[in-house]
């Protein structure tokens, strides 16, 4: 019977960004949703402890605004909710979400697995999970297709490029999970009305130890832009000759 | 003033969204083409609480207001117009008359399976001769001790085929006009009750409409809805929240016109660039996107007045109107934005077009909305 | 001893990483250092290809994982403090790198696409994809090591060097990890990856009708090259597997050769093949979005464009 904490980030729906004319990012009308890798970790945890008994906790870091992703997610399943909020922690650095993450579940949480998803549906750095494993000082295991659990071990199939690999490892554990583990569900009307009966524990900045800084600083950020010079042909044969030698030029034909 | 929907409220449409992205949209050309009652669908609407969302916990449903209930079928008609309609007649009239003026009987044998899908609903009440003019109604309920015996036909009801409970209006007493006409709950299965011919339509295709036939169909007096007499009244009620529901199918047609729209406009290319920059489309474009705003705040107006407990008779009737007409309106000229390929089947706009027509038309046509707004306002 | 560090899982991927790595050891004015694994062999090879140190990682248990590593990789890296720390970004890696960066309390980079030495302000900055690829993040990390983990495909491989020479040094054993392997099965794939692809022929809507694949195919064949297809084409008309989807919501490919047929070049789509060597693109409309991205464009109707095409190419 695991309690199971399963953690989600709160990002923008990328679907809303547009672009201006002069090709920069526009994100005035932008709403925001569970990063949809989340929704997957969401849906295993719950099945888990649907499978197995116990509890699931979802957490997520975020700004205070997000109260709508806490009751997004009660809908999907958890029995309870740990927000830890602070206006400071919109561009949280994933270092610094595992360690706010950590320190919560560390000083006042005990739990048996912890499930992540891949990465984060904004910035996919993939790292909150792998961290959250190292601080916490528990195995783990990335990108994991299946999930099963044996006595005090977690049995968890992570895909790599070629194989698959299957690993036993002593609970607690943490797993990050891929879109193959389940489909996550359509909350009902009633999911969605129950979730705010649910607990919920709000933590702010005053409940944390302290912060570390950032050492990745993003100094950036663009619309993505391709620039090539277009070449045009036409129809008729001499240009498609013509059209094909050049592709022979560039050492693409074999 | 406050526009902004609860987080609850907001979340429901994303999921009814995605439920209608991933259920809905697949089939919906195909059970136009077909006149097909997507059962499997309906089954799963029933399992995620969509077929009860304004009727209590206890009774089946979902506890949500209905607002929600208005959203969800904008967002269900958004993918396939027949099927918002079909939650919407369900729910806003056969669900909602139960649970206004049923007793606690009838609302646990009637109610309950119908919120929670289990059941269809259909609302029985015009006749070949009676439409707008309800008072011309010619089905009779002659009383015979314990029981009534209703003779008569219903026509152009939708759920008719395939509905479990049907809720009709007939005389009971003629002779004392607007207070001589009672309602009642009869289950299919009823001797004497029978479905008539099935109407191939124009739009709305998988929507089922039938006639229902009474020959002495005797119904028990305990499923009379509401006392001896209050049928007229119990239809007007039943109108009033079902043109709530019309006005949010109409604005889900508004909302997938101008999607559709939007989108081709901007990959169609003629005279050198995409025809959202001719001004003659993108101002076509402008309206529909007003009209589509104007047209969801009377919606939700009209049933958030209904949740505060309201009148909101009026209101309704006016939402009613102005978004049937503007779906119309707009579908037209989401086929024209289209050219050719908005006139080909299987185009989304063509079959909008022909679903919009009969907003104009059913549960009050356009000109009885005038009548009822006329009435109120220059009381 | 500073330096850059190279990790990767394979010979191909290390040959890759050897190329920024060299180069970025030249601009910061450090030695090269390649962690080596399994090919013993490779040491003297991935010298000549530019590495100044091969570090001999030990053999593992079969029932161990690759993050047996980590405490060899952290426990090195924290002695030796190096510059810089190149990874490839392969499912095992990526959760590898990490955890070291972790241990090391560093930032990471993940999935980099580019990564240059600013002059001016003597930074290593690096660049990466975020919002499903709609932007460009540009990132500079303020701690030691500066970690970074790369795609593979994203530089070109190492060119051997005669003469080039190196010393080799073996790590200690490391401690066994908490997990343990209990087997590893192979993948089978369905259908072939397009992601291995050297040539792409992509189908757009600009194809009437199922059948006209047969046309885009035919091309695909003589430009030895796999077929795949636009989200319309795929996820909504089903003409072509989902598996075949190039774009934001299916797989993003690196091809040597793209050539979109009747494709007209939305966004989601284009974020599927940015990184293809050359873009090709057939199409009837000269002001369609894809001739905005494409290194060269056929102004044409596919149905006639293509067959001429395919006969050209076969002479």
């Amino acid at each position: 019977m695991p309690d199971i904490v399963v953690c989600f980030k709160w990002v923008v729906d990328e679907a809303y960004i547009r672009r201006t004319s002069s090709g920069d990012l526009d994100f005035t009308s932008v709403d925001y949703k569970i990063s949809e890798y989340d929704r997957n970790a969401i849906e295993a945890a719950v099945r888990l402890r649907d499978a197995y008994g116990g509890s699931v906790t979802a957490m997520t870091v975020s700004v205070p605004e997000a109260t709508k992703g806490i009751k997004d997610a009660l809908s999907r399943g958890p029995d309870n909710a740990v927000f830890i909020a602070d206006p400071s922690f919109r561009d949280l650095e994933s270092s610094q979400t595992a360690a706010i993450l950590g320190g919560v579940i560390k000083s006042r949480m005990s739990c048996q697995l912890v499930i992540c998803g891949e990465g984060s549906g904004d910035f996919y750095a993939q790292q909150v999970g792998p961290r959250l494993a190292e601080i916490l000082g528990i195995p783990c295991a990335t990108y994991v297709q299946k999930i099963t659990i044996d006595g005090g071990q977690v049995i968890a199939e992570r895909k790599a490029e070629d194989f698959v690999e299957v690993v036993a490892m002593p609970m607690p554990a943490l797993v990050t999970v891929l879109p193959d583990i389940g489909t996550p569900r359509i909350p009902g009307v009633k999911d969605t009305l129950m979730a705010s009966k649910k607990p919920v524990v709000t933590l702010g900045k005053g409940d944390l130890e302290r912060i570390p800084e950032a050492s990745l600083k993003t100094v950036g950020m663009k619309a993505s832009r391709m620039e090539r010079e277009c070449e045009k042909f036409t129809v008729d044969t001499a240009d498609i000759a013509r059209f094909v030698g050049a592709l022979q030029r560039k050492g693409v034909l074999r | 003033m406050n526009f902004k929907l609860s987080e609850e409220q907001e979340l429901i449409r994303k999921n009814i969204r995605e439920f209608a992205e991933k259920n809905v949209d697949p089939i919906a050309a195909e059970i136009d083409e077909k006149e097909r009652h997507p059962a499997e669908l309906f089954k799963k609407l029933a399992e995620g609480g969509w077929m009860g969302i304004p009727i209590p916990t206890q009774y089946g449903g979902s506890g949500a207001d209905y607002l929600t209930n208005a959203i969800v079928v904008e967002e269900l008609s958004r993918s396939c117009a027949s099927t918002g309609f079909t939650v919407s007649i369900h729910v806003g009239i056969a669900c909602m008359l139960i649970l206004l003026f049923g007793n606690e009987e009838q609302k646990k044998k009637y109610l309950t399976p119908l919120a929670r899908g289990e059941h269809m609903g259909a609302f029985v009440l015009t006749e070949p001769g009676a439409g707008t003019d309800v008072m011309a109604a010619t089905t009779m309920a002659a009383k015979d001790g314990e029981f009534y015996v209703l003779n008569g036909t219903k026509t152009f009801i939708s759920n008719g085929p395939l509905a479990d409970t049907y809720i009709v209006f007939c005389w009971t007493d003629k002779a004392a006009g607007r207070k001589g006409m009672s309602s009642f709950i009869i289950p299919k299965g009823t001797p004497g009750l029978k479905p008539g011919e099935h109407f191939h339509k124009m739009g709305l295709r998988s929507s089922q409409t039938s006639e229902v036939v009474f020959k002495d169909c005797r119904v028990p007096k305990e499923n009379l809805l509401g006392p001896e007499g209050a049928g007229m009244m119990n239809a007007m009620t039943g109108f009033d929240h079902g043109r709530v529901g019309i006005s949010a199918q109409s604005v889900g047609i508004l909302q997938a016109a101008l999607d559709e729209s939007i989108k081709y406009s901007k990959e169609r290319v003629q005279m050198g660039s995409p025809i959202a920059r001719h001004q003659a489309i993108s101002w076509m474009i402008a309206d529909m996107a007003t009209d589509l705003s104007a047209a969801r705040f009377l919606t939700y107006h009209a049933a958030w007045l209904k949740d505060q407990k309201l009148p909101f008779s009026k209101e309704a009737a006016m939402a009613k109107l102005f978004c049937a007409e503007k779906a119309m309106h707009h579908t037209i000229k989401a086929v024209q934005i289209h050219g050719g390929y908005g006139y080909i089947k299987g185009a989304k706009v063509e079959r909008l077009m022909r679903d919009a027509k009969i907003t104009e038309i059913y549960e009050g046509t356009s000109e009885a909305q005038r009548m009822v707004i006329s009435g109120n306002v220059l009381r | 001893m500073p330096g850059v560090w190279v990790l990767a899982e394979n010979r191909s991927q290390t040959l890759e990483l050897l190329t920024i790595g060299r180069f970025m050891a030249g601009k910061i004015g450090t030695s090269l250092s390649v962690f080596l694994c399994q090919d013993r062999e490779s040491a003297g090879d991935y010298m000549a290809c530019g590495a100044d140190e091969v570090l001999l990682l030990p053999e593992i248990a079969k029932d161990q994982s690759l993050d047996a590593y980590i405490p060899i990789l952290s426990e090195e890296a924290g002695k030796a403090d190096p510059d810089l720390f190149l990874i490839a970004s392969t499912f095992r890696l990526k959760e590898i790198a990490a955890r070291v960066a972790t241990r090391l309390n560093t930032g990471l980079c993940s999935d980099c696409i580019k990564i240059y030495f600013n002059d001016r302000s003597g930074a290593v900055e690096m660049e990466r994809l975020m919002y499903g690829g709609a932007a460009v993040q540009r990132v500079v990390c303020q701690s030691r090591p500066i970690m970074v983990t790369v795609p593979p495909r994203t530089f070109e491989p190492a060119g051997t060097e005669s003469g080039r020479k190196g010393q080799i040094r073996s790590l200690k054993e490391s401690p066994r990890s908490a997990g343990r392997v209990l087997e590893r099965k192979r993948r089978e794939r369905e259908s072939k990856d397009i992601r291995e692809a050297k040539v792409v022929v992509c189908v757009g809507r600009g194809v009437e009708k199922k059948e006209d694949i047969a046309l885009a195919r035919e091309l695909a064949e003589v430009l030895r090259g796999e077929i795949a297809g636009t989200r319309p084409v795929t996820e909504e008309l089903h003409w072509l597997p989902e598996e075949l989807c190039i774009g934001l919501s299916g797989i993003q490919i690196k091809p040597e050769l793209y050539v979109g047929i009747g494709v007209s070049g939305q966004i989601q789509h284009v974020t599927g093949f940015r990184d293809a060597k050359v873009i090709c693109a057939v199409n009837k409309d000269a002001n369609a979005p894809i001739f905005g991205v494409a290194d060269m464009g056929i102004v044409g109707d596919l149905y006639d464009v293509v067959p001429k095409l395919i006969n050209e190419l076969k002479k």
